[in-house]
């Protein structure tokens, strides 16, 4: 979840107050948030993903004031519309834009870098890395409104940190936002934010013009999310709005009409907020104790809601930029959030009104790992992921590949636990003469297609002395141990010496394969040992022991 | 121990005890203890056992006897040279008369002969008390018949005295011991002595050649055993301060051993073993459990997206719920392809999803402990495939509080310490919870992630609405690592035999 990096002197300067060590380590607890670095003049923090409001130092700053009680959570006034923003001509397939304006804001540098902060982490966290949604802020004072978003062929402006003017193509090929997000606009229907004068604003998603960038100057902001989901987009925008907001003290937020189109909206931000009703009793039910009113609406009031008491609910109004809160469940976490969780009474876990039990098939396994150890083996431990290579030496394509591998080992999952064991063989090879190992555990094999779990137990016998008799005494200890009749039948499988190799049938139904490997494989991993190895499905032979019939 | 041999036995001693034995036959009369150790060329000490075992075997008599070593003090000798001081005194009178001597003058010419003033006044004690000298009216007279006896006496002492030049041992008490050590003629030492002799049973087994050194053996054998012989022959000593190996302990994988441990406690309180696959469609692994599709967990970067040949049945119906659900609360553009995409699953929420799904309403509880994956590159904190331990608690009654309880009874369990509770987030829960344990090293660690499914999540799997779930995911690898004194999260996974040797047993399997 995204980093974010706030200025302790800014910081307070938003809050209204001087803060402790104590008053941060808090009230950052209580915002999930985790301390990465807590200097005397910086913040570095890890924010949760529920909590876009806190990706900047604003909204930071906000929540901060109302947890040490220094402002009260109030409704947002939204003044009417003065300007429309036009999306009857925009692209079919990012086809949505909403603006805000917020007046009357004071900003120096580091309130600058704050709210591209803001827009970074909104667009990792919520906008699919822009896809979704896009944000753009403006010098509102550099722009004459109304505000156009239409689809051009080509156009050219000076794009954010260039000093001339290059077509929306070259943009494209020649900067790096241009590379990094192409992909997401098409060629000949570009979507580009202008104004009344056919200034352009900026080519969403890709980059902003350099002409009406937000600075330290900038008194008046405008403020764009254009993108494929309008409800998301709203959301973004209110927490982009609400965080604006916060900087200055007579700030006046504008609402902007939205003609055209077919969006969801006809005016944005939507600031309402919605209402929800907790009752008092959920509380108890969910938590498990109990508050009184009093404290449940200071607790509210704390937590930046604003809330009325009535006799056996609470009328919650909840911040537009609380954009994680679904309903009930969400306030009533805030509430064992204020109330502070070292506070909760703890006892024991309620008393189980049922049995436990292990699963059938580790108990099973258990007793198999019982055996092996039994007969000498020792149990080894592999993963599930392999190298693709490897398998490929056993079973002909049948497994499950990775679409998206990270390391070439481990870029499928075995189907087998023979190849895992032959691993195990290689990185023991060097210091033992001879080596006998086992391991029960999960493969995934595909059934017409589909991927099937199957449990297994394999083991692996390396050195002079053995030959395939040792691996079929095994399956047969094995399997008299366990009380079924055991049979061997030549077989021919994949990586394994023909004629030295044999299915194993317990009951008269085949359960899995011993042989010997063939060199020419082990060779190239570099054992130059005689190897027998052999495996058993779990799942078939508990069930053939149960006397189910085959499959 | 002690047996009494039979006249007709064969008797085979151990080498030591037979030299010995022999040693005291030969020499036809009973021998010190000492005497004995020198002629064998040992200790006294050490072989003292040895006639205590042939002495509980009969063969071999002890007696302890004292005896008295008298050696001559000065006195003593000076006495013998010179003459008792007595006899000077009395030739001091003989000189003078013998009759009637002022005692004055016997006193001075006492003094003269050489006598000491405290010789002088004992032997005019001695004397008179013998009766041999007569004081009267302050003269001094002789018994001359008295003397006579005197004088045979002292000649029998004197004869005893040039006997203990150089010291003599006496067997008992003699009858001038009192006297002579009184006038400290002599000192008187008591010797104790062990007198060994053989047993006349000893003699005659000796006599007819059934007296056997037994053989030293360094191990019993069946043999031995069977044909008796093992009561005759002699098991080496074993040397203790040889080290010995170690066998080859061939032994179930600690970690695993482990994992079944943890098993074996959520068994204990109640929880049911549950199992799902390892590969999920995306609407089990994230849709199900109300991650929006724009979620960052669902980026390439953090899960494995699988490839499946053929086509993983799906019900319709729960993809219906699921899609209404993203629709209506999140409000976004829900896509079936993308829920459709089978993934390898990165935590076993899913396995509880499909349990809840499956058993509907009631009161129970279920945990998994299996394996899930992600994209993350192997390093000492990190690995692409780790075990997840599971769980839920379904009930009208389970509460939040249950859950943070249901923590700390865990941490007990596996003797972890105190439990620090956060809040936190997770896409499924609400209210959510990381509890943290304190690592010695480390410090505050998070290792119990849990909540309360949404009601989103539950109406998703059809859960009656007077349900509720509290559920966890715990990262039990960290928790393995601090039980098994691990500070790198590969090592539980090794299969290098050596590494998996060198394994601690976990303190809480032995508490």
């Amino acid at each position: 979840m995204p980093m974010v990096e706030v200025s302790l002197p800014d910081l307070e300067r938003l809050v209204g107050i001087k803060l402790s060590e104590k008053d941060i380590v808090n009230s950052l607890e209580m915002m999930k948030g985790e301390i990465e670095e807590l200097t005397e003049d910086a913040l570095v923090f890890e924010a949760s993903h529920d909590r876009p409001d806190l990706f900047s130092a604003e909204g930071l700053g906000r929540a901060i004031s109302y947890i040490m009680e220094v402002r009260k959570p109030r409704k947002y006034r939204v003044a009417p519309p003065t300007t429309f923003l036009d999306i009857s001509r925009a692209p079919k397939y990012r086809p949505y834009a909403y603006l805000a304006i917020v007046r009357n804001v004071e900003l120096d540098d580091e309130g600058v870098k704050q709210l591209f902060q803001l827009q970074e982490k909104l667009h990792s966290a919520y906008c699919g890395d822009r896809s979704l949604v896009s944000i753009g802020l403006y010098d509102l004072d550099k722009i004459v409104p109304p505000i156009r978003y239409l689809e051009v062929e080509e156009s050219t402006f000076i794009p954010l940190g260039e000093s001339k003017e290059m077509t929306l193509k070259e943009i494209l090929e020649h900067t790096d936002k241009g590379f990094r997000y192409k992909h997401l606009v098409k060629e000949g229907g570009y979507p580009l934010l202008t104004d009344s004068r056919g200034e352009v604003l900026s080519f969403p998603p890709i980059i902003n013009s350099e002409m009406n960038k937000v600075t330290e100057e900038t008194r008046n902001i405008l403020i764009d999310v254009t993108g494929t989901e309008p409800n998301l987009m709203m959301k973004v925008l209110n927490v982009v709005t609400t965080s604006v907001a916060e900087r200055g003290n007579n700030v006046i937020i504008e609402a902007v009409e939205i003609r055209g189109g077919e969006a969801p909206h006809n005016v944005a931000p939507d600031l309402e907020g919605e209402e929800v009703s907790v009752a008092h009793d959920s509380i108890q039910k969910l938590l498990g104790y109990s508050l009184n009113r009093v404290s449940v609406q200071n607790i509210l009031q704390k937590m930046g809601y604003v809330a009325r008491v009535e006799d056996d609910f609470y009328e919650v109004w909840i911040p537009p930029y609380r954009i994680d809160v679904h309903g009930e469940v969400d306030v009533v976490e805030d509430i064992a959030i204020g109330y502070g969780y070292s506070n909760i009474p703890l006892s024991r876990t309620p008393p189980s009104p049922t049995l436990g039990f292990n699963h059938p098939i580790e108990r099973f396994s258990s007793l198999l790992r019982d055996f092996m150890v039994g007969m000498g083996l020792q149990e080894v431990l592999n993963f599930m992921l392999i190298d693709e290579d490897v398998l490929n030496m056993f079973s002909g394509g049948k497994h499950v590949k990775l679409v998206n591998p990270k390391m070439k080992q481990y870029s499928a999952l075995r189907n087998s636990i023979i190849p895992s064991l032959l691993i195990s063989a290689v990185i023991n090879y060097e210091k033992v003469s001879t080596l006998e190992i086992f391991e029960v555990g999960d493969v995934v094999q595909l059934d017409n297609g589909v991927p099937t779990t199957e449990r297994m137990v394999g083991f692996l016998l390396m050195g002079d002395k053995y030959t395939l008799t040792d691996g079929l005494v095994i399956a047969k200890t094995l399997t008299q141990a366990l009380g079924g009749t055991y049979r061997a039948e030549g077989a021919e499988i994949p990586g394994f010496i023909k004629g030295r190799t044999a299915k194993i049938y317990v009951n008269d139904i085949a359960v899995g394969h011993v042989g010997e490997l063939d060199p020419a494989l082990t060779t190239e991993l570099g054992v130059m040992k005689p190897v027998i190895a052999g495996e058993i499905s779990l799942n078939l032979l508990r069930k053939v022991l149960l006397g189910f019939s085959s499959q | 121990m002690a047996r009494t041999i039979r006249l007709t036995e064969e008797v085979f001693l151990h080498p030591r005890q037979y030299e010995l034995l022999t040693a005291l036959i030969k020499a036809g009369k009973p021998l010190d203890a000492r005497t004995l150790s020198s002629i064998l060329g040992k200790k006294q000490e050490d072989i003292m056992r040895d006639v205590e075992e042939l002495g509980s075997k009969g063969l071999v008599q002890t007696r302890r006897v004292i005896k008295y070593k008298v050696v001559l003090t000065d006195y003593g000798r000076k006495y013998l040279e010179e003459g008792f001081p007595e006899e000077k005194l009395i030739r001091v009178i003989q000189s003078l008369g013998g009759q009637a001597i002022p005692i004055r003058e016997l006193s001075a010419r006492a003094k003269e002969a050489g006598l000491g003033r405290e010789e002088y006044s004992a032997s005019i004690g001695r004397l008179k008390k013998g009766g041999v000298l007569l004081i009267k009216g302050g003269e001094v007279s002789l018994n001359t018949r008295l003397l006579e006896e005197l004088v045979k006496e002292l000649g029998k002492y004197r004869k005893v005295l040039q006997e203990l030049e150089g010291g003599v041992v006496f067997n008992e008490p003699q009858w001038w011991f009192r006297e002579f050590r009184h006038r400290k003629l002599i000192s008187v030492e008591e010797v104790k002595e062990i007198l060994l002799e053989p047993t006349p049973l000893a003699r005659r087994l000796f006599r007819e050649g059934k007296i056997h050194e037994a053989e030293i053996v360094s191990r019993l054998t069946t043999d031995l055993i069977e044909s008796g012989k093992w009561r005759y022959v002699k098991l080496k000593s074993f040397d203790l301060s040889i080290d010995v190996p170690v066998r080859q302990l061939r032994k179930k994988h600690p970690y695993i051993r482990f994992l079944d441990r943890v098993r074996e406690i959520l068994v204990g309180m109640g929880f049911q073993e549950m199992k799902g696959p390892h590969i999920e469609l995306s609407l089990w692994n994230f849709d199900v459990l109300f991650v929006p599709q724009y979620h960052p967990s669902r980026r390439s970067s953090d899960v494995y997206f699988a490839k499946v040949p053929g086509k993983v049945h799906v019900d319709l119906n729960l993809l219906k719920r699921v899609k209404e659900i993203h629709t209506s609360v999140l409000k976004y553009t829900w896509s079936e392809e993308e829920a459709l995409k089978p993934v390898l699953r990165t935590h076993t929420t899913p396995v509880s999803m499909r349990t809840i799904v499956n058993r509907g309403g009631g009161e129970y509880r279920a945990f998994s402990l299996d394996r899930v994956f992600r994209p993350d590159t192997p390093d000492p904190t990190h690995l692409m495939e780790f075990h997840q331990l599971e769980g839920i608690i379904v009930s009208k009654n389970v509460t939040f509080r249950d859950l943070l309880s249901f923590f700390k009874d865990l941490a007990d369990a596996l003797d972890l310490g105190e439990v620090r509770f956060r809040p936190a987030y997770f896409p499924f829960t609400e209210p959510s919870v990381e509890g943290y344990i304190k690592h010695p090293e480390l410090g505050w660690i998070e290792v119990f992630p849990g909540g309360m499914f949404r009601p989103e999540v539950l109406r998703g799997v059809g859960l009656p609405d007077e349900y509720q779930v509290a559920a966890w995911g715990i990262g039990i690898d960290r928790i393995a690592m601090m039980v098994l004194g691990i500070s790198d999260i590969r090592e539980l996974y090794t299969n290098d035999l050596e590494v998996i040797e060198r394994m601690p047993v976990a303190k809480e399997v032995i508490k």
